[in-house]
């Protein structure tokens, strides 16, 4: 190697390391300057920001959608925080609009359990107030932290399985086989979907069989060909199939029409995505359904923060089940759907916002806070 | 002196060609003679997952295998073209994801927009090749390792499909025929293996055949032996890179159109059959050994795997575990031949 060269590689080698020093350097004093305060904070100190588990499918852009239109009501910036599917991934870049310097008001859509105590922990030490949507430790609660981690809300998973089960076990008229697809195994939301559709299922309708539970990962493609290996196992014995969201229902529905089963079963699942209402007004065979809006859900979840940040409500006056929550869901039929309709109009994420600004996080229809969690599993 | 040398280059080069026509000429015979062992465990399995359930058994089950084969053994090989190379292309998903997204938005879909009928087709595949290219050409060029620039390349081909995706609905497909093409049959077998088969065939012959192959099995043995024989390395790589991704793109139009919707993660899990199943096929991860026909194998050993445990009842809580484990036990069947030599396992 000529002297030239070592000569460039140092120099390339010094400023790498300086710039890496510099931004270290530069993290530091953000994180030493801020601290908790429990001063109210101006809208003009405050950034609205969403962090979802990945961008690819409606209920997560629905996220999306409710912090925007949060923030374009309330005057305040938005930052969308995709955390690409992986949990490092999300407190690093939280973390990294966060060492930006404004004060954050956080939506956050767990990837997994493990991300919500150092998530918490970095808005904590920067004075940043935020909301976890559907997954924290069982251990950990927002009280445990202080008024920085304003609260832990979700719809119940155990109502939305009970919900299915009960238009499937109608439909079928207590009688048949079933199929159940639920999403990754461990995710406590699918657990608890599970839980409440075998709950019902063996209560109320004790003809129908369940045959099978194979999960499928919230993933369309694994729910297809999971069908299509229970379709080759159980062929027409099977009459209904639950599956925990609306993105396995399509992937297995088109398992079912492939083999030319699809007029045989009846399906339902959680979530009444687009695609689902389009499916079931072309009278597909989708019986039962439950209805929660992304943007709902962070748009309540930031709002709360917000009104903690700004001192209109202090967290730890709030009543437990204010800090801990379960809103509501609704359950859906064909014959209840049209009901439905208005909320995907283009104009009814304002609405809602307007709605929740009125009546403020607890009471905003159609999703208010039913109680107070941990959700109790039957 | 000059004279000299060129005859000597000229004695070489003849030498390296009939020593490249011997090891292909063994690596036939050799081809023909190892994979009994595979074929052993995969009859074994079968055999026994038709005793657990008669169901298995059943020519609409081996409809259903074939069809859930059909997008690992395109990708496969590919997948063994980039082995035999001793390099690796982790992209595989990404690129599905790109090409299959991009071809649904092409084709009659629920979104409205053109439908371009075989336009499409090309220009989903055309996005695999330009992956592959970029991929090959920062490989080749920029002497980046294959494992790095092929993993930054997945999430590129991922990024693509998100930013295609957007924020409208699923694109579903409105043409049924179209969608119902990949898994419908033709002769009692689905069309998406019958696909499968033909990019099979083209690759076996491609690599038993063609300069392509040979230079690709010659680069994977020993690559400065290769270069200092006027193979034209850089430019052979990147051409295998560019096929590789190709098949990774038609593979995500075929997977696109048996799940009848646009999904970005289309390919999930392709990867984790695809690498696996060319090793237990014996393709060796130093590249230079190998062949096609022995990752169709462990293709089927995967595919039969999956689909017999969930036949036999195998509850998914230990199906992981349990698959994992058969998986070992097919792998030491299978090189049960080869224990002695010695081969390099790190």
């Amino acid at each position: 190697m000529s002297l030239n060269r070592i000569a460039r590689r140092a120099t390339a080698a010094v400023a790498a390391s300086a710039a890496f020093a510099l931004a270290l350097s530069g993290c530091t004093t953000t994180a030493g300057a801020a601290g908790s305060s429990s001063e109210p904070l101006q809208k003009e100190d405050l950034v609205i920001v969403a962090s979802v588990i990945n961008t690819l499918n409606p209920y997560f852009q629905g996220n999306i959608t409710g912090a925007e239109a949060l923030g374009e009501e309330l005057g305040i910036p938005v930052e969308i925080v995709d955390a690409n599917g992986d949990p490092g991934t999300q407190i690093s870049k939280i973390q990294g609009v966060i060492a930006k310097g404004k004060k954050v008001v956080l939506f956050v859509n767990t990837v997994d359990n493990s991300v919500v105590r150092p998530i918490v922990d970095s808005v904590k030490q920067a004075g940043g107030f935020v909301t976890i949507w559907w997954n924290k430790p069982d251990d950990y609660e927002p009280w445990d932290a202080g008024d920085n981690f304003v609260a832990f809300q979700k719809h119940s998973g155990v109502d939305s399985g009970r919900c299915n089960a009960k238009a499937l076990g109608d439909a079928l008229g207590g009688e048949g086989n079933v199929i159940m697809l639920p999403g990754v195994q461990d995710s406590t939301t699918s657990q608890t979907r599970v839980a409440g559709f075998r709950a019902e299922m063996e209560e109320n309708y004790p003809g129908i069989t369940i045959l099978e539970e194979r999960p499928s990962n919230w993933d369309p493609q694994l729910a297809f060909d999971n069908s299509k290996q229970l379709i080759t196992k159980y062929g027409d014995d099977i009459d209904g199939v639950w599956s925990a969201d609306d993105g396995m229902q399509i992937g297995s529905m088109k398992a079912f029409k492939d083999a030319g089963l699809i007029d045989e079963v009846q399906f339902a699942s959680d979530g009444l995505y687009p695609e689902t209402i389009a499916a079931m007004e072309a009278g597909e065979p989708i019986v039962g359904e439950t209805f929660h809006r992304g943007y709902m859900a962070s748009a309540v979840g930031l709002y709360t923060a917000y009104l903690a940040a700004t001192g209109e409500i202090v967290p730890s006056e709030l009543p437990e089940e204010k800090r801990n929550s379960l809103f509501e869901l609704s359950c859906v039929t064909p014959d209840t759907l049209p009901d439905y309709l208005q909320y995907d109009e283009p104009d009814a994420p304002a609405k809602f916002i307007d709605e929740l600004i009125e009546n403020g996080p607890w009471d905003a229809e159609p999703m208010p806070l039913v109680s107070g969690g941990p959700e109790v599993l039957p | 002196m000059v004279n000299a040398t060129m005859q000597t280059e000229n004695v070489d080069t003849t030498a390296i060609r009939q020593h490249e026509l011997q090891t292909v000429r063994r690596s036939f015979i050799r081809g023909i003679a190892e994979p009994l062992g595979l074929i052993a465990a995969l009859v074994a399995l079968i055999i026994v997952f038709s005793l657990l359930n008669p169901r298995f058994a059943t020519l609409e089950n081996l409809r259903n295998v074939l069809d859930q084969a059909s997008v690992p053994l395109i990708v496969g090989v590919g997948a063994t073209l980039v082995i035999l190379l001793g390099s690796i292309d982790l992209s595989v998903e990404g690129v599905m994801g790109a090409s299959g997204m991009a071809w649904i938005l092409m084709s009659a879909n629920s979104r409205g927009g053109a439908d371009l009928g075989v336009w499409a087709w090309i220009g989903a595949i055309a996005i695999g090749m330009a992956l592959g290219f970029a991929s090959g050409a920062l490989f080749t060029r920029l002497k980046v390792p294959s494992f790095i620039v092929t993993l930054g390349m997945w999430y590129v081909g991922l990024g693509i499909a998100t930013v295609m995706y957007g924020s409208g609905i699923v694109p579903m497909l409105t043409d049924e025929a179209v969608g119902g093409w990949a898994s419908s049959a033709t002769l009692g077998l689905p069309n998406s293996f019958w696909l499968a088969a033909v990019v099979v065939v083209l690759g076996v012959l491609t690599l038993r055949y063609t300069r392509l192959g040979r230079v690709t099995y010659a680069i994977g043995d020993n690559e400065t032996i290769a270069k200092g024989n006027g193979v034209p390395v850089a430019r052979v790589k990147t051409v295998v890179f560019v096929i590789a991704a190709s098949l990774s793109g038609l593979a995500g139009i075929i997977a696109t159109m048996k799940l009848g919707a646009g999904s970005a993660t289309v390919g999930s899990g392709v990867l984790f059959v695809v690498i696996p199943a060319v090793v237990i096929g014996g393709t060796s991860l130093g590249g230079g050994k190998g062949g096609v026909l022995r990752t169709v194998l462990g293709v089927l050993l995967l595919t039969v795997l999956t689909n017999g445990l969930i036949l036999a009842g195998v509850s998914p809580s230990w199906q992981s575990g349990v698959s994992g484990a058969i998986l070992v036990a097919a792998i030491i069947v299978a090189a049960w031949s080869q224990r002695d030599r010695l081969r390099v396992a790190k």
